[in-house]
């Protein structure tokens, strides 16, 4: 009976597969074939979980919904500046308080229901009511009426009253093609924020049924999506219907999903299944030097910025300024960068992308340079570190950050003689929201959309010893309320320049590296292009060969 | 054996209930220490305490007993147990239900843990065999060498090692050898693919299984050893039955019962397995899901797994109690 | 002894078995090899500083990724990614992971050998407790519950002594590490009751404790021991897994399995010495303690000796 068993179980096993194996030919979809469709074949991560335009927040979600929505606005590929592509005019007022949107005629949904102002107005006031919990809910938080549609919450952060209404008062049809918003002040930036996911249009089926709408978006977008199979990969395909003129010629994308993101599909790409990838750290250098390979890259100083914080709401050295500029003085950010960076990032000596938004310059940060000597000096001056301590640095538990603070905390033990600990943290997030860390922490910003502000007003607690890092300028804040009100756009970024020097001179957090994107592609791949602030690269640029 | 079998299954109910309130108070605890999962929904955005609030509700996290340190939350358990009853396992953090997820990762996983049993069976006992029949051979010491090897060295490192050196030239190979529609490509794909899930599983089973087998292999020949000792093999021996006879029929089969039991135990041990060469070869299963699952601290999604996973180890247990009876007939149940 | 009741599958059990394993020990040439080895291992445990002047943490960046220089360079085994000695963190990483390793298989050994022992011998509520408890861990997977005992500690600041360091992964592995013995040695007991010399034993009046003790546990230790090598190796090669899925010994501190996890996404990027030297001692390290398990099985083992 033993052997029976086992031979059962093991011939039952080997039929199955034998059976599996034997059953059916594999079809081969991918692309490249003669007549078949032409298919781009790319990656996501894993951890997508929705693709409901006012919930989607990451990388991942933001870059599919980019082919099957279309905003009021898009980006130029080369300046981030905004132009109209389903909007027809937004126009402010003279306090860029009120601005009118009128939308272009006839433009339809996948399932055939209009885009129009009723289209939007549904998608923000959905969006925007606090008691769906949604994503991007807090964009909305400049539109008048938002404070209305919040629940209330007692002390404990328990939900005591839904929000009083549904609906932004902020929000008028004027005709079904105009669409009026009175902001709660003056926001000379309004129209660069309506191309982000957020403001994307939805239809009416797709409110009556969410949960569907997430995983089967109804788009206004050149591609339809025809098949998730979620958190293993996703198939979008040319929707016949579309109108407007930015759309691609080949005819799918097949996006699979990587657990670790990008670097691990490099192996699908050298064995030619991807036609996009970028290879892990080891991997870069042999990439590199692989002369086939390099006239297949592009790159693109990306916008998203790691930096150091410090604790501010507990005692420690940290809440001398001196300290901080000693710590980020001790950092070898050439050295850590060339060593691990793999070239996907760049030393940062500023709060804002230099190049990349209106508003942002290098070199605002005047103690970002390595300066070993100097370090010591002001560290002396910030009374040394106290003998016998550890400077705790947290982290999330990602391995390649890891490895960068690591190197961080070497630099800085080696320079000042600090020693340190690092504390990987799986709850990373809420921990540092809720000021549960004692020393220096990890912070990473990524843009909503291309603005100075955007890397600036997050640094706004409101009061004292408030927000992340338990640092509070009135200086600041009142600079930032004075750029919002700024008559235009120029004026507004320079006054947001002008908040970012405050920064620079209080110090309280510190700027480690940009990143920097970069990406292979195929041999059937042209003119690809990288989103200047997202690092992805623009799907409706890319031109597919045929056979 | 009837009445064994019974008395068996609802221990195992109890063994069951046991597990999912372990872990429950586990997650709790942890949510409570760390802070309301949540947050991890804004990332780097800084919420407000009422959007916060309005998140907690869309994902039921808005029990005040998650804010209370050491407040056991009988009462969220107990509901999600009614729910478990009606037959639904509800939703994970971001409010994709559970069963969804298992249905799309178990078959995976189940695939790989086929290929990985199948390994450990077959190089188990054929080399564990070898080695005990020609005990102290230079085929005995080889073989031996090269399962603990084999166990020494990282599973991570080999799966590594594969893919990114020996799996794309690998993969190039067959397709140029056997053309773009045959199978053998697919064999040596890098990753995993969903729409070929048992072609491009079998590699990464076998180094898996590859990896585990020693300890097979060392069972098997330690309890053939053993047999080849016994006096029932002496016995049969003497009675002049023939040496494949008694091979067959008394060492092999009494040294199936440590095996069974090693399968037994191996099977909640192979998740660790699973979740590196999940994690690896880009295959989603429940290894990759569960580990997700706890590191974000989605109470639903880490009991709701569990829950299925004790379920299927259970049963695999008292399979193997049931073999246990019916391959050493020394033991008795009553 | 009970020579008069044993039958003649331990007829030729030795009258002192430890004098008798020593010195079927000795007689094996591998035997000695394997023992230099871990000899090694444990004086590089104990005194880092006969093998290195470097100090592990000691780690300039733009040193990263030098090659191998040999005896006498500044970097004899070169420098990992981080631009840290590989031989001073190789030196320094061997107390961690040796330590490790005997205080996981010590506990969980007598842990698991007690609670399958009382199990297997008396069976009844005794059994039923110890077999329900023994349910639950093999349930629950180990690395779900590592996660999450590490998950609940992660604010919990234990020091960095070389204790404090492994405490964390040793109560993990600990935890679940001791069910297997208490399977295997419930199992082996359950048989050994049954045999003759143990019923005689009994009859004879021998007392509970002096059977387990005298007749059952030496029957059922050999499988036992068969394990123990494996056990050892997987104890080892489980906190480089636990390395790899980062919740095992934490950086900066260093272990063996730090190390590899590290070396292992260099292993294809030009730096395969990252890898390959913490690679190297722990596979040695593993045969050795497999053939002096071997070795220790056959000489203990009464009904296997030559």
């Amino acid at each position: 009976m033993a052997q029976i068993t086992t031979r059962i179980t093991a011939t039952a096993g080997v039929a199955a597969v034998a059976l599996t194996l034997a059953s059916c030919s594999p079809s081969d979809t991918e692309g490249g074939g003669d007549d078949g469709p032409v298919t781009l074949e790319t990656w996501i991560s894993q951890d997508m979980e929705t693709l409901f335009p006012g919930d989607a927040g990451s990388y991942d979600n933001i870059s599919v919904l980019d082919v099957v929505y279309d905003g009021l606005v898009r980006y130029d590929p080369e300046t981030t500046e905004p132009y109209n592509y389903v909007a027809e005019s937004i126009e402010p007022d003279e306090e860029n308080t009120v601005w009118t949107i009128t939308i272009k005629p006839d433009l339809e949904f996948q399932n055939g229901e209009p885009v129009d102002a009723e289209a939007f107005a549904r998608s923000w006031n959905y969006t925007a009511d606090g008691d769906n919990g949604l994503y991007s809910n807090y964009f909305f938080g400049i539109i008048e009426g938002y404070d209305e549609m919040q629940p209330t919450t007692d002390d404990e952060g328990n939900i005591t009253a839904e929000g009083a209404t549904d609906e932004l008062s902020g929000l008028e049809i004027l005709d079904p093609l105009t669409l009026q918003v009175t902001l709660t002040s003056p926001f000379a930036g309004f129209a660069t924020m309506l191309g982000y996911t957020g403001f994307f249009p939805v239809a009416q089926e797709c409110l009556d049924d969410v949960e569907a709408c997430a995983t089967q978006p109804i788009g206004n977008g050149p591609f339809q999506v025809t098949e998730w199979q979620q958190s293993q990969e996703l198939t979008a395909e040319r929707w016949d219907g579309y109108t407007l003129d930015e759309t691609p010629d080949y005819d799918a994308i097949h996006w699979t999903e990587y657990a670790t993101g990008e670097t691990s599909s490099w192996a699908d790409f050298k064995a030619g299944d991807l036609d996009l990838s970028f290879p892990p750290t080891a991997e870069v250098e042999s990439a590199r030097n692989d002369p086939e390979l390099a006239e297949r890259y592009v790159e693109r100083p990306g916008a998203a910025l790691t930096y150091l914080g410090f604790s501010g709401y507990t005692d420690g050295p940290w809440n001398d300024i001196e300290f901080r500029k000693a710590i980020s003085m001790a950092i070898d950010r050439e050295g850590i960068i060339s060593s691990l960076g793999s070239g996907q990032a760049t030393p940062a000596d500023s709060w804002v992308v230099p190049g990349g938004v209106p508003g942002g310059e290098a070199g605002t940060c005047e103690w970002c340079v390595f300066d070993p000597e100097a370090a010591r000096d002001a560290l002396e001056r910030a009374g040394g570190w106290p003998e016998g301590e550890k400077l705790q640095i947290s982290l999330g538990d990602d391995d390649a950050e890891v490895e960068y603070f690591t190197a961080i905390g070497n630099s800085v033990e080696e320079v000042l003689g600090i020693p340190y600990e690092l504390n990987i943290d799986p709850d990373f997030f809420t921990t540092r929201a809720e000021q549960g860390y004692d020393g220096m922490f990890r912070n990473n910003w990524f843009p909503d959309y291309p603005l100075n502000e955007n890397y600036l007003s997050f640094y706004a607690s409101g009061e004292p010893g408030a927000g992340h890092w338990g640092w509070y300028s009135e200086e600041f804040e009142a600079k930032l309320d004075e750029a919002a009100a700024a008559p235009s756009l120029d004026e507004s970024v320079a006054l947001y320049q002008e908040a970012e020097a405050i920064l620079a001179e209080e110090f309280p957090t510190i700027p480690f590296r940009w990143g920097f994107s970069s990406t292979y592609y195929s041999e059937r791949l042209d003119n690809v292009i990288l989103n200047p602030f997202s690092g992805a690269p623009i799907l409706r640029e890319i031109e597919v060969s045929v056979g | 054996m009837g009445r064994y079998i019974a008395r068996r299954v609802l221990q195992a109910v109890g063994t069951l209930l046991l597990v999912m309130l372990l872990l429950h108070l586990l997650t709790t605890v942890a949510i409570q220490l760390n802070g309301n999962p949540a947050q991890a929904f804004f990332g780097d955005k800084v919420a407000s305490p009422t959007q916060l609030a309005a998140v907690e509700q869309r994902f039921n996290l808005d029990d005040p007993c998650f804010d209370q340190v050491g407040n056991p939350c009988l009462g969220p358990f107990v509901e999600r147990l009614g729910q478990y009853a009606r037959g639904d396992f509800g939703t994970n953090l971001r409010g994709r239900e559970v069963s969804d997820i298992v249905a799309a990762a178990a078959p995976n996983t189940l695939r790989l843990f086929c290929v990985v049993l199948i390994t450990w069976l077959a190089l188990g006992m054929v080399l564990g065999s070898v080695a005990a029949r020609r005990r102290g051979s230079t085929g005995d010491h080889g073989i031996r060498l090269t399962s603990v090897l084999i166990d020494a060295f990282p599973v991570f490192v080999l799966l590594i090692v594969y893919r990114y050196v020996v799996a794309v030239p690998l993969h190039r190979w067959a397709e140029e050898t056997f053309g773009e529609d045959s199978w053998p490509p697919y064999w040596f794909k890098p990753s995993f693919d969903a729409d070929h899930p048992w072609a491009t599983v079998v590699v990464p089973g076998i180094l898996l299984g590859l990896a585990g087998s020693a300890a097979f292999i060392r069972l098997v020949r330690a309890g053939q050893l053993e047999a080849y000792q016994g006096d029932h093999v002496r016995a049969a021996r003497s009675k002049g039955l023939a040496e494949r006879h008694v091979v067959v029929h008394h060492v092999v089969r009494n040294s199936s019962v440590p095996v069974v039991t090693a399968v037994g135990l191996t099977f909640a041990e192979a998740l660790g397995g699973a979740v590196i060469t999940e994690g690896l070869m880009n295959i989603y299963g429940m290894g990759g899901v569960l580990w997700e699952a706890v590191r974000n601290d989605d109470v639903g999604l880490v009991l709701g797994i569990v829950t299925l996973l004790a379920a299927v180890t259970v049963v695999v247990m008292i399979v193997v109690d049931i073999a246990y009876a019916v391959l050493d007939p020394r033991i008795r149940y009553d | 002894m009970t020579d008069l009741s044993t039958p003649t599958t331990a007829a030729r059990a030795p009258a002192r078995p430890a004098a008798d394993a020593w010195r079927a020990l000795r007689r094996r040439p591998d035997t000695v090899i394997a023992a230099a080895v871990i000899l090694f291992f444990a004086v590089m445990a104990a005194f880092p500083g006969l093998f290195t002047g470097t100090s592990p943490r000691a780690c300039p960046i733009r040193d990263a990724r030098l090659d191998p220089q040999g005896w006498g360079g500044a970097h004899p085994l070169g420098t990992d990614a981080l631009g840290c000695d590989v031989l001073a963190t190789l030196v320094h990483g061997v107390r961690p992971s040796l330590l490790l390793a005997v205080v996981v298989v010590g506990v969980s050994l007598f842990i698991g050998v007690t609670l399958g022992l009382l199990a297997g011998y008396y069976l009844g509520w005794v059994d039923y407790l110890v077999s329900r408890t023994v349910e639950v861990f093999l349930v629950i997977p180990l690395l779900l519950a590592a996660l999450l005992v590490l998950s609940l500690f992660q604010g919990v600041d234990l020091g960095s002594g070389t204790f404090e360091v492994i405490l964390l992964p040793a109560i993990v592995l600990i935890l679940f590490g001791w069910m297997p013995y208490a399977r295997y040695v419930r199992a082996s007991t359950l048989e050994a009751k049954n045999l003759d010399y143990v019923t005689a034993a009994r009859s004879l009046g021998a007392s509970d404790l002096r059977i387990m003790v005298r007749h059952v546990l030496p029957n059922a230790i050999g499988t036992v021991t068969a394990l123990l090598p494996t056990s050892v190796a997987g104890v080892i090669s489980a906190e480089a897994v636990l390395s790899f899925l980062g919740i095992g010994v934490r950086p900066p501190a260093t272990s063996w399995g730090i190390q590899i996890e590290q070396g292992s996404e260099w292993v294809t990027g030009g730096a395969p010495h990252i890898l390959l030297a913490p690679l190297i001692c722990l596979v040695a390290t593993v045969l050795a303690l497999v053939v002096l398990g071997d070795a220790l099985r056959d000489a203990l083992d009464p009904r296997l000796a030559r």
